[in-house]
């Protein structure tokens, strides 16, 4: 019913009858544009935590690239003036096309999820799969040897897993630095000075159960020589300037008199001055 | 009632505190022989003296002054734009050179400390890494230090109290050498790697001092090469003209500021100031941050992108997010107060040390052996910092260049680090920049207290460093504490962001220290890009400046005072009236007649206790032992090459000399002339005459004797003179007024005070 009231104020107006409609290819392309999207966005948002974007999620990014990228290319089959960049894209203030498209892109660009991916963006590069792998085989290490202990029910006591997955935990981080020094020979830029959120994840995520919940980077704190070592540099100055103070001549200057006219009035006003 | 010459006694030594020496001098009447005195401020050196700023307009002066004709003069104006794009290019290319070369040591030494650190955090033992980093620090500030003390003296500290005297008219020795500027170039970089508490900021301004005076002579003494160019510049008018441009091209390239520089050199150097003037310093500051940009572009990688402009960038302010509002206009006030205070707190601390060293450290190897104390316990404070900080923050997502772990969890780093393991600069920049919740307030308020003591420690080291980054890095940190807990007391208002007002504290801080106002407000506008803060900082740094003033006076100016440097303000005292000429002049003065015996010339040049630079010319009558009427005035350095070229009037009339003496033949002796102990004057000679007519400046300056002080004083300060003739009603020369005699009255606490004589 306000359709129709609207198409009347419009003919009121004086505009032609048939309203300039979406044809049908635009139509189909827009359609498969928003279920992509919706399929995009519900894997983000399942993924989020823990962070599996980047693995779960690159099939359906790429799906809507390309979409996108249809409709921005397609020109409708009638004329020129009537393709479907520029009614799907350009004709409203709104451009929800573009602003979907837009946020989508800078999530990705976000999460560095180009970082973990093969070139061509096609599955996890060797790294990423490499790093997964050892992150997984640490997990389980954690796990293993954390259901022997549930016995005890001391949660204090972690010595076992510090034990056991120390080896893969080394090999873990050593992997995820080495990882991270050859991004940042790679790249100059600030943004891709990170490795894709799985991976930076991933690691959080393990280094806080190994030295928060497990406690086991425990490193030796030595205060005993550090206090001993720099209170004998603190202590060095005071000697310093206690002999200079005693055993250094001090500096004398030598006065010189400057060759004035000694003059009665002009002394007694700076006397008057001085009192 | 005193009788006159026992107070004058008392007025000259008043100022010493040993009351009892008073008592001792008074009875013993130590008249002739000179009296030794600890040093203190009340002092004035005569090892510095006056350059000459007013051209001798001498016959040959004028002769070849006369023979330039218009078009000539143009050539000369267009020499001085070249001279100002050279002075600028240089200045920049030495700041990228200071820039690179930092980065890269400084960058090596912190991941050398780092990986011990890290190594020795899994396995025990941090006492070595601590010993490392002292010892490295120790050693990198040896070298700075030792080229300064033993080779060149001049070049410590940040060289802006130097540059200040020098435009006020007073010649520091070797204070615009070509040597200077090589040690202060490594100096100021040992130091920063050294890990000082100190910046490379400062002393750009002398680096692009040395680098114009340098310039514009078109020649080096210290490297005996004459390249036969800009010699219409080689007088000490000129000369000064160019060290100002190259001041503001100093800042100019050290902050990204060219308007700043400008008017830096407006503030707080120049003493001698006009439009043409102004312009040809503007250009230098221009190309000189345009050539610190390109270069540093193309060195960064991404060349001709021009928007880092200075050795130090601030990084941009998000001007969405740090609006300001009424509200907050009586807490920057406030915080314009606190710099105040801490900066007056640092100038006075400064003061008793700066005291100390100059009576007690005052060796070259005690200075060097200083030096390094401060750098390992710079060092041993940090790492004290570090240690004992649990102050932990996630990696991800910060750009932290070096990240120590320490004691924190993997993944996490120490925030203590953040602020002592970098650079100062980066420091600053991480202060102003980091996410709110990146420190927490015991470690800004740690931090704070520490690194105050250290700068002020550090500042008056013989090594060369600035202190402008050390007061913005202090002032970033109270500022950013003063931030945080606003935001507390006010439960997390959005406007209560930390980083703006640690821009505030920065501004501060340095405000109270070195009481600039106009340019220190247009510099930090231009480093942080920022219009918006305009206000808020210009507020910030009148209040900070009115109540230092009412402490201490700011840095640079206490320690020219310290130096016994014959400064003149720009006004005399304001009590001063009822001094005249006839009290403030010396006498009585030394006089040449117009025609003089060469050995009577000989004698006084070479008398050691009267060292006398200028020289009144009277009319030769040689039956009256009467001084009689002024003539013209003579320099000593005219009067040495003079005797060099041996002008004498029974040689003339020989006809002996070859060619006529031009104003060329007292250019190339300049600046540095031959002490008279170098010219051989034979037995025969002395008997000869010599002429002055023609060499002396015929038109001096005079005053009466009961001409006041303050006139006086404009008269010298104004024109820049060197001498000033004393002359009676008959034109008769009674005195002499020169520059320590204006400099030693001072206003102090208890009204007009008179500085002594000294020698040191």
């Amino acid at each position: 019913q306000l359709a129709e009231e609207l198409a009347e104020e419009l003919w009121d107006a004086g505009l032609p009858g048939d309203l300039p409609e979406l044809e049908p290819e635009c139509r189909s392309l827009l359609a498969a544009f928003a279920e992509g999207s919706a399929a995009l966005t519900g894997c983000l948002g399942r993924r989020a935590r823990p962070v599996r974007l980047c693995q779960g999620c690159h099939g359906h990014y790429r799906r809507l690239l390309a979409q996108y990228g249809s409709i921005a290319r397609a020109v409708g089959n009638s004329s020129e003036s009537h393709n479907c960049a520029k009614s799907i894209l350009t004709s409203d203030r709104l451009q929800i096309v573009v602003t979907l498209s837009e946020f989508f892109n800078e999530t990705w660009e976000a999460a560095n999820c180009a970082n973990c991916l093969k070139n061509n963006s096609e599955g996890l590069s060797n790294s990423t799969e490499e790093f997964l792998d050892l992150f997984n085989k640490s997990l389980t290490c954690f796990e293993h040897n954390l259901q022997g202990q549930a016995i005890d029910l001391s949660p204090n006591n972690y010595t076992e897993v510090c034990k056991n997955c120390n080896e893969t935990y080394t090999k873990l981080n050593d992997l995820y630095n080495h990882l991270q020094r050859m991004n940042r020979q790679g790249g100059e830029s600030a943004h891709s000075a990170h490795l894709c959120i799985d991976v930076e994840d991933a690691m959080n995520i393990t280094r806080k159960l190994w030295s928060r919940t497990f406690n086991c980077s425990l490193p030796c704190s030595d205060t005993v020589p550090v206090i001993a070592v720099s209170s004998f540099i603190l202590f060095l100055p005071i000697v310093f300037y206690l002999s200079s103070f005693l055993h250094s001549k001090q500096k004398k200057r030598i006065l010189i008199l400057p060759k004035r006219i000694q003059s009665n009035a002009s002394l007694v006003n700076i006397q008057e001055k001085y009192s | 009632q005193l009788t006159p010459s026992s107070f004058l006694r008392i007025g000259q030594l008043s100022n010493v505190d040993l009351n009892e020496d008073i008592h001792e001098l008074e009875t013993e009447i130590p008249r002739q022989r000179p009296n030794e005195i600890p040093h203190n401020e009340k002092l004035l050196s005569l090892k510095y003296e006056s350059l000459d700023y007013d051209n001798s307009e001498n016959q040959l002066f004028l002769e070849e002054e006369r023979r330039i004709n218009h078009a000539a003069f143009r050539t000369v104006e267009i020499k001085r734009w070249v001279i100002c794009a050279m002075i600028g290019i240089l200045t920049g290319l030495v700041a990228c050179f200071i820039d690179i070369v930092v980065e890269n040591l400084a960058g090596l030494k912190y991941r050398v400390v780092k990986d011990n650190i890290d190594k020795f955090t899994a396995k025990g033992g941090l006492s070595f890494s601590l010993l490392l980093w002292a010892t490295l620090n120790a050693s990198v500030v040896m070298v700075g230090s030792v080229i300064v003390a033993f080779i060149e003296p001049v070049a410590a500290g940040s060289g802006i109290p130097q540059i200040k005297c020098y435009l006020n008219g007073v010649k520091i020795p070797h204070v615009v050498r070509l040597k200077t500027l090589v040690i202060k170039v490594c100096g100021v970089i040992l130091s920063v790697v050294g890990g000082l508490a100190v910046g490379k900021e400062g002393p750009m301004i002398h680096s692009g001092s040395v680098i114009a005076a340098g310039i514009s002579q078109g020649r080096s003494t210290s490297l005996k090469r004459d390249f036969k160019i800009f010699e219409y510049f080689r007088r000490d008018t000129e000369k000064r003209d160019f060290v100002s441009a190259g001041a503001a091209a100093g800042v100019s390239a050290a902050f990204g500021a060219p308007v700043g520089g400008v008017l830096f050199s407006l503030e707080e150097g120049a003493s001698f100031w006009n439009q043409f003037l102004t312009w040809r310093i503007f250009f230098a500051s221009m190309i000189s941050t345009f050539t610190l940009n390109s270069v540093l572009s193309v060195y960064h990688g991404n060349a001709w992108d021009l928007s880092s402009p200075g050795l130090i960038n601030f990084g941009r302010f998000d001007s969405e997010k740090m609006g300001y509002t009424i509200q907050e206009i009586p807490i920057f006030i406030f915080m314009g107060v606190v710099g105040g205070i801490l900066g007056a707190l640092f100038n006075a601390l400064n003061y008793w040390l700066t005291m100390f060293r100059i009576r007690y450290i005052h060796r070259p190897c005690l200075q060097v052996v200083e030096a390094m104390l401060v750098a390992a316990v710079t060092a041993t404070v940090g790492f004290v910092m570090i240690y004992c900080s649990r102050d932990c923050q996630p990696i991800q997502g910060s750009s932290v260049a070096y990240p120590l772990q320490l004691f924190c969890a993997d993944g996490e780093y120490n925030s203590m680090a953040t602020a002592f393991f970098n650079t100062p600069e980066k420091s600053v920049v991480s202060l102003f920049h980091d996410p709110p919740g990146s420190y927490n307030p015991m470690t800004l308020g740690m931090f704070t207290l520490m690194y105050f003591f250290l700068a002020c420690w550090t500042y008056g080291l013989t090594v060369s460093a600035g202190v402008f980054i050390p007061s913005l890095l202090i002032g970033a940190a109270w500022g950013r504490l003063f931030g945080i807990s606003l935001s507390y007391l006010t439960k997390g208002s959005i406007w209560a962001d930390p980083g703006k007002y640690a821009l505030m504290g920065a501004a501060a801080q340095l405000g109270g220290i070195v009481r600039m106002t106009l340019s220190l407000t247009v510099i930090m506008m231009e480093a942080t890009g920022n219009v918006t803060y305009g206000f808020p900082i210009m507020l910030v740094l009148m209040t900070a400046k009115i109540v230092g003033d009412y402490f201490v006076e700011g840095l640079y100016d206490m320690h020219i005072q310290l130096q016994s440097v014959p400064f003149l303000h720009w006004e005399a005292p304001v009590t001063s009236h009822s001094l005249t000429a006839r009290e403030v002049m010396s006498t009585p003065v030394t006089c040449l007649r117009r025609i003089e015996r060469v050995g009577t010339v000989v004698d006084i040049l070479s008398d050691t206790s009267s060292n006398h630079n200028g020289f009144p010319v009277v009319e030769s009558n040689p039956d009256t032992t009467q001084v009689a009427g002024l003539r013209g005035l003579i320099l000593r350095s005219q009067l040495i090459v003079l005797l060099k070229h041996k002008v004498f009037v029974e040689r003339a009339n020989l006809n002996l000399v070859q060619r006529r003496l031009k104003l060329k033949d007292f250019r190339d002796a300049y600046p540095r002339f031959p002490p008279i102990q170098s010219i051989h004057v034979s037995q025969d000679e002395r008997d000869c005459m010599i002429d002055l007519s023609e060499f002396m400046n015929p038109s001096p300056y005079t005053v009466p004797q009961e001409a006041s002080l303050p006139r006086v004083f404009k008269l010298f300060r104004a024109l820049g003179l060197r001498h000033l003739v004393v002359v009676d009603n008959r034109n008769e020369v009674v005195g002499m007024v020169t520059r320590k005699d204006l400099a030693r009255y001072r206003l102090g606490k208890e009204g007009l005070e008179e500085l002594s004589l000294a020698q040191t």
